[in-house]
């Protein structure tokens, strides 16, 4: 049996596929020269005309996984009669790197940080406040984020939800509980301990241990953190940002947790919630925020800023805290919330701390190196 | 074009020699798998290839550029650490994939009577439901308050099993993830094999034991390069086990070179990683070539 033979052979088809291949990346991809300053971008974003808040099509929304009530995506829907599109990340810097490898969607929920990394590198649109009928839930009462340190007058973002970074554990194994990160190296629970599986809050929760800035970019206190970390590794189970499903299954007895998702576990998900303490480590907590953003490509922006409105709505704030346990940041949300947490006084999450020293910040691209360099030595010692 | 197309297959049938018309006609029907291939495959590559030698700018954007600085970072032992870890894994992995795999393809090959095809039908349904899904399922069913360990201890024999957050439970989640890939190839050349070749090997005095290692292994090495190939290359780069199924030691290259990307905000040392790995693969590539070459020349 003989194979057809071409005309060309296999080599010349190969050589030439990788030709036009190399020529479609060139042109299709996201990634530019580094004239792509972020003045330019800024600007040209900016100088786009800012949407009108009507329906201009279905909502493509991304966002954490169940992090908002299921009722008021449904309300929504039957308001506006339009669709919801969802899509889910697992991290901040995941979802990011979404939005610029060109993914589009109308709204996003990231992390202050991340607000501010995505205005300067033009992916996201200024936000018209005058679309906004419940803006005054949001602004203008003396709200720290009338102009928060993210994003100067919060022109391309409105804030959603706060949160503290501690220690979840249960009581029936853990007695010699310290109040201080120190925990996270309990004997008791050696060998049942995550930490959560994200660069900022792994160097952060060693830094505070250390009594380091928790930014810090300083080889000499990079290097006593990542020691810190890798003398950490015998005593822990995993890395996990799935700090709910590993409490519930039984397999962390400490865990390094984030606030909302420990009373979330206790609200939903524990079968005996008073087993349970979510501590404020004495050494320092980190404190943080998110907001919701459209990115530049948005498809529907109109459709966009009706969600932006939607969302603040104080029915559904109300609605929202009580779903998915964290502090919405509008004019009735931290009351809605400290009703919620009153039992809980390690739970309570100050909004007027959010200018603290304890919030993740941007680096230049040396620092940021720098610390992914040590993030990357700790997981793979 | 229809003109084309009626025109080679008269000269398919009329005319045994290759003309030009006809392999225009395989020119055509070449085109929509190389536009394919090159859209979403090569240019991909190529941004990778390229995107390795550029650098992440101050506002966390990867740009491109012309340095070998993500190259030199890649230096750092910690590297060579998990890539040997991942090999070590990967490596494991294949061997337990062999070892459980081939008794499976040989039973349902020359013992599975007319219900062969049914049982490899039955082999495949896991693969149904995706990958993630199934170590997602792995991990509930495993975990310490989960069902095996409350029927564990429900026994009384132990106070329940530690399985998951190991590198046991890794490879465990690679060989499930990939052992029917052994099997596959190795029950379709015990399918081609001629069975009277056993037959005759016991005719000559061998035993069973020595007939199957003298004649059948021989004759399905094709098979089982096959199948080490197609599950040692994943293995290695996989991520998804380390993922769900590793403790704080079990970091693979495939882990690794997801961080570059979705944590470490550097996707150009991701990229750079991403070539060393290939790079590597090519060679295990090579090794499978030369060495099913050998076993073409032998049969």
């Amino acid at each position: 049996m003989t194979e057809p033979s071409l005309s060309f052979n296999r080599r010349d088809f190969l050589r030439g596929s990788f030709g036009v291949g190399a020529a479609a990346a060139l042109a299709a991809c996201g990634f530019s020269g580094d004239s792509a300053t972020p003045s330019t971008s800024a600007s040209a974003s900016a100088a786009a005309p800012m949407a009108q808040a009507k329906v201009d099509g279905d909502l493509v929304y991304y966002n954490w996984a169940d992090y908002c009530d299921p009722t008021v995506l449904s309300g929504f829907k039957e308001k506006y009669g339009v669709n919801i599109i969802e899509a889910n990340y697992d991290g901040y810097a995941g979802m990011l790197a979404k939005i610029q490898a060109g993914n589009a969607y109308d709204v996003a929920l990231p992390g202050a940080r991340y607000v501010e990394l995505m205005r300067k590198q033009g992916l996201i649109q200024k936000i018209d406040k005058s679309q906004l009928k419940n803006a005054d839930q949001l602004f203008g009462w003396g709200s720290y984020f009338d102009n928060p340190w993210y994003d100067p007058n919060s022109d391309y973002s409105t804030p959603f939800s706060m949160w503290t970074t501690g220690i979840a554990y249960r009581k029936d194994k853990v007695t010699t509980a310290s109040g201080t990160w120190q925990d996270l190296w309990n004997e008791q629970a050696k060998g049942h301990i995550y930490v959560l599986d994200e660069d900022d809050e792994a160097l952060g929760m060693a830094a505070l241990k250390l009594g380091l800035d928790v930014n810090t970019a300083n080889p000499d206190d990079l290097a006593k953190i990542k020691d810190v970390l890798i003398s950490q590794k015998p005593y822990l189970r995993a890395y996990s940002t799935d700090d709910i499903n590993n409490l519930a299954s039984g397999n962390a007895w400490i865990h390094h947790a984030w606030s909302g998702d420990f009373l979330n576990f206790i609200n939903n998900t524990a079968t005996d919630p008073e087993n349970w303490v979510y501590e404020l480590p004495t050494d320092g907590s980190p404190l943080n925020s998110d907001a919701w953003v459209i990115p530049a490509n948005a498809p529907h922006p109109g459709t966009a800023l009706l969600w932006l409105d939607w969302i603040m709505q104080p029915d559904n704030v109300e609605k929202n805290i009580n779903y998915i346990a964290y502090p919405l940041l509008s004019k009735s949300g931290p009351d809605i919330y400290a009703k919620m947490a009153a039992n809980y006084p390690s739970l309570e999450v100050d909004v007027s701390k959010v200018v603290n020293p304890t919030v993740y910040k941007n680096h230049n691209a040396t620092d940021q190196a720098a610390r992914n360099a040590v993030w990357t030595e700790v997981k793979a010692a | 074009m229809s003109l084309q197309v009626e025109d080679a297959l008269v000269d398919a049938t009329t005319e045994k020699r290759r003309s030009p018309t006809r392999t225009r006609l395989w020119g055509v029907l070449l085109a929509p798998p190389a536009i394919w291939m090159i859209v979403f495959f090569i240019s991909s590559i190529a941004i990778v290839v390229m995107l390795s030698f550029g650098h992440v700018n101050d506002v966390g954007k990867a740009v491109f550029g012309f340095s070998l600085d993500n190259y030199k970072a890649l230096a750092d032992p910690v590297y060579l650490k998990v890539l040997l870890r991942s090999a070590m894994f990967a490596i494991a992995t294949t061997v337990i994939s062999l070892v459980l795999g081939y008794p499976v393809a040989y039973t349902i090959a020359l013992h599975g009577g007319k219900y062969k095809n049914a049982l490899v039908a039955f082999l495949v349904i896991p693969f149904f439901a995706s990958y993630l899904i199934r170590m997602y399922a792995w991990s509930t069913l495993l975990a310490d308050e989960g069902l095996v360990n409350q029927l564990l201890r429900d026994t009384g024999l132990t106070e329940g099993i530690r399985f998951l957050n190991t590198p046991g439970a890794v490879v465990a989640g690679l060989v499930y993830g990939s052992i029917v890939f052994m099997v596959l190839p190795i029950y379709a050349s015990l399918e081609r094999m001629d069975t009277a070749l056993i037959e005759a090997g016991k005719d000559l005095y061998h035993s069973p034991l020595q007939t199957f290692f003298a004649v059948t292994v021989p004759a399905t090495r094709a098979g089982m390069l096959g199948g080490v190939l197609l599950v040692f290359l994943p293995a290695l780069g996989d991520f998804v086990s380390a993922q769900l199924l590793g403790g704080p030691s079990t970091y693979m290259i495939g882990n690794l070179i997801q961080q570059q990307f979705f944590e470490g905000h550097d996707q150009p040392l991701g990229s750079a990683l991403t070539v060393v790995l290939m790079l590597a693969l090519l060679v295990f590539m090579v090794f499978y070539l030369r060495a099913t070459q050998r076993v073409n020349r032998e049969t």
